[in-house]
């Protein structure tokens, strides 16, 4: 059938229209975890490409690495961030123990299970729900529900800004822990580890795990 | 090659090709919008308060493209936006390649993991696919470009023929 140019840029309206339409009613149908906000959505900083050249193999990492965090997103902390402590002051470069956000291996994150610290599972809730470390909260960073859970985790544990917080996901080159992490940065906690191989380490290493929905 | 190019079989392959690829492309991303939102945050191109209305719009949009084709209906309109979406989609991989980022296509809603060396070694390959579709694209907008030209023809002979 013959079409005028006036009449394709309509059409083309048209199915901008019903997409924006289906798009609005599908999201208001879906279930929390498979919905999205349009607006006010907070989603961590984009990953930094890497510098040509250094984007293939990785220097080897120390037992206990410490991460820059990108500049949080939000400055609108929930917690206000407390004052610089005296030791980030006098010790110019990153010293270890005063990184806020730093990667730890298996045999440590596994004391602090031990040591009764509180984990949280930046993974999808589905991948929650199939197995993860015993008593973990949920905390899907990609997830429009992800505000409620974090509201419920600090309920519950109520952890001070200075309180160890073990995150994890899928270890590999996932970076949905790092990303929890810089979020929790910017709500005022300082002491938050990565458990650097995650969640299938912790099934490889055969240590307690549950099942189902948080 | 311009009958070559409007005949109607090579039409209708062209558009149910492009068709039945977008719809498949479209289930996955529909069904998991956090996941497809994940997916564009790796190009690393897009600021984050767009991530949101991207994830939830393109979906749709491509399952509206893809219906259109394979119905048969507004196909003009249809293969303008699978362009327009194809192309963006190549420049988005291009741009990723050139700067040696790895991305998850993110094309068909969640992958298997792969290694860094295996999903820039993909998205040569996906360039290469989303290349080829266009030329679809490119059949599809000549044909339809030729029926119109071919139906203004027609109705100037009618008009002109009633004037005699």
């Amino acid at each position: 059938m013959p079409s005028k140019p006036g009449a394709t840029l309509t059409r083309m309206l048209a199915l901008a229209a019903f997409a924006g339409s289906a798009a609005l009613l599908s999201n208001a149908l879906q279930p929390p975890s498979h919905r999205l906000p349009w607006s006010g959505f907070r989603p961590p900083s984009p990953v930094p490409p890497p510098e040509k050249g250094a984007s293939l193999p990785q220097p080897p990492t120390p037992l206990v690495t410490p991460v820059q965090p990108a500049r949080p997103t939000r400055p609108t902390p929930l917690v206000p961030p407390p004052a610089p402590r005296p030791s980030a002051q006098s010790t110019p470069p990153p010293a270890v123990p005063s990184s806020p956000i730093r990667e730890i291996s298996s045999q440590e994150a596994w004391k602090a299970f031990q040591g009764g610290l509180p984990f949280l599972d930046a993974r999808r809730s589905e991948e929650y729900a199939a197995g993860h470390v015993a008593g973990a909260w949920c905390a899907p960073v990609w997830e429009a529900d992800l505000e409620d859970r974090l509201l419920a985790f600090k309920a519950a544990r109520r952890p001070g800004s200075e309180d160890p917080i073990i995150i994890y996901c899928s270890g590999g080159d996932c970076r949905d822990s790092h990303l929890l992490a810089e979020r929790l940065l910017g709500e005022g906690y300082f002491h938050l580890l990565i458990y650097r191989d995650g969640f299938p380490d912790w099934v490889a290493q055969q240590r307690p795990m549950a099942q189902g929905q948080p | 090659m311009r009958a070559w190019v409007r005949h109607p079989g090579v039409t209708l392959a062209a558009r149910l090709v492009l068709g039945l690829v977008f719809l498949a492309a479209a289930l996955p991303k529909i069904a998991d919008p956090p996941g497809f939102a994940k997916a564009i945050w790796g190009y690393a191109l897009f600021p984050a308060w767009s991530l949101g209305p991207l994830a939830l719009l393109l979906p749709w949009l491509e399952l509206a493209c893809g219906l259109a084709l394979c119905l048969g209906f507004w196909v003009r309109a249809a293969a303008l936006w699978t362009g327009a979406l194809l192309l963006s989609f190549c420049l988005a991989l291009g741009l990723n390649l050139a700067r040696r980022h790895p991305v998850d296509c993110g094309c068909f809603g969640a992958a298997a993991p792969k290694t860094e060396a295996e999903r820039l070694a993909d998205m040569r390959w996906l360039i290469l696919r989303d290349a080829a579709l266009l030329l679809l694209v490119a059949q599809l907008l000549t044909a339809t470009r030729l029926n119109q030209e071919l139906g203004d023809g027609k109705e100037a002979e009618e008009s002109s023929g009633m004037g005699r």
